[in-house]
């Protein structure tokens, strides 16, 4: 597992974008609003405060602006591009990166396969949702765990079999 | 006028130069720099950090542009929503087509130098304005 799979940025191989933030202590819009982000980012929170997510033009950038969201809420942020200084550390980090985004993606196999009992119509709708929620999870998945392709198929099964039964229908 | 950013662009830098160059400054040059600090003397800092005409309140510096210069064109705004979306991607806004910009956005900042890309990228916007200005006046999506 590598911190980078596109050879042009490989130097860059194992760098790690940290944000430290130190926001208002009491729970406040500003304050939901960037873990909110964080979340949706899906970086790996080392400890309180600081979270890590792999170095790349996207992930620094968005990084630097929820730090100025915390600057403007009145708290502090600093980014930092740091390497891990052991290859194992380097592993833990992305595991848990992994096994997040494996459990977002389990749930969305469940999902796409308990329709028993459901209409046609019902499907359709649940298959346009979880479709919206795979992309979603795509672009916080920087180490495609193996359940990311059960799920691919789970929800594209679903939409197949929505789309000729509406088919057949009509 | 002389106007700053930082390089490597992406989709919010793109749409605010060819908003300065559309209805604020129509002889903007535009430079890029690689740290804020290196802001050069006399030119207007726009999407970087500790700059006036950037992120504000949750929104990208394309929005925060229009505020500032008390442009309330709704087609403008219409155009915000796409490009918070494409940049912010917090679903603030329902923008379906702010996913494809972005993906365009990125593939050119593969191939092309800054400078290129809003070359390339200032027919788009004009034509997404466009696009927007007549599904306004029709209230339904142009052909």
């Amino acid at each position: 597992m590598g911190w980078c799979d596109d050879r042009a940025t490989c130097q860059r191989a194992r760098s790690v974008g940290l944000a430290v933030l130190s926001d208002p202590r009491e729970p406040s819009t500003p304050r939901i609003a960037v873990w909110r982000k964080i979340k949706r980012l899906g970086a790996a929170q080392i400890s309180d405060g600081l979270v890590a997510l792999p170095a790349d033009a996207r992930t620094r950038e968005r990084l630097e602006w929820i730090a100025e969201e915390v600057t403007e809420a009145g708290g502090s942020a600093s980014i930092w591009i740091a390497q891990p200084a052991t290859v194992s550390a380097e592993r833990e980090l992305a595991t848990a990166m992994a096994q997040a985004r494996a459990a977002e993606y389990a749930a969305i196999s469940a999902e796409a396969v308990a329709t028993a009992g459901a209409t046609i119509v019902e499907r359709q709708s649940l298959a346009r949702r979880l479709r919206a929620e795979l992309r979603r999870i795509h672009r916080r998945d920087y180490f495609p765990p193996v359940e990311r392709e059960q799920a691919d198929a789970a929800v594209a099964a679903l939409a197949t079999q929505t789309a000729s039964a509406s088919e057949a229908t009509l | 006028m002389k106007w700053a950013t930082r390089a490597s662009i992406h989709i919010d830098r793109a749409a605010c130069a060819w908003l300065i160059r559309r209805h604020i400054d129509p002889s903007a040059e535009f430079l890029f720099v690689t740290d804020p600090a290196d802001l050069p003397a006399g030119a207007i800092g726009f999407d970087m950090r500790g700059v006036e005409l950037s992120h504000h309140g949750g929104g990208c510096s394309f929005e925060t542009i229009l505020r500032r210069h008390d442009l309330d064109d709704p087609v403008l705004w219409k155009l915000a929503e796409i490009i918070h979306e494409a940049d912010i991607d917090d679903e603030r806004f329902d923008a379906p087509e702010a996913p494809g910009v972005d993906v365009v956005l990125r593939g050119l900042s593969m191939v092309c130098a800054d400078n290129q890309i809003l070359d390339l990228t200032g027919p788009m916007f004009d034509g997404l304005y466009e696009f927007f200005r007549r599904a306004t006046l029709l209230g339904r999506e142009p052909a």
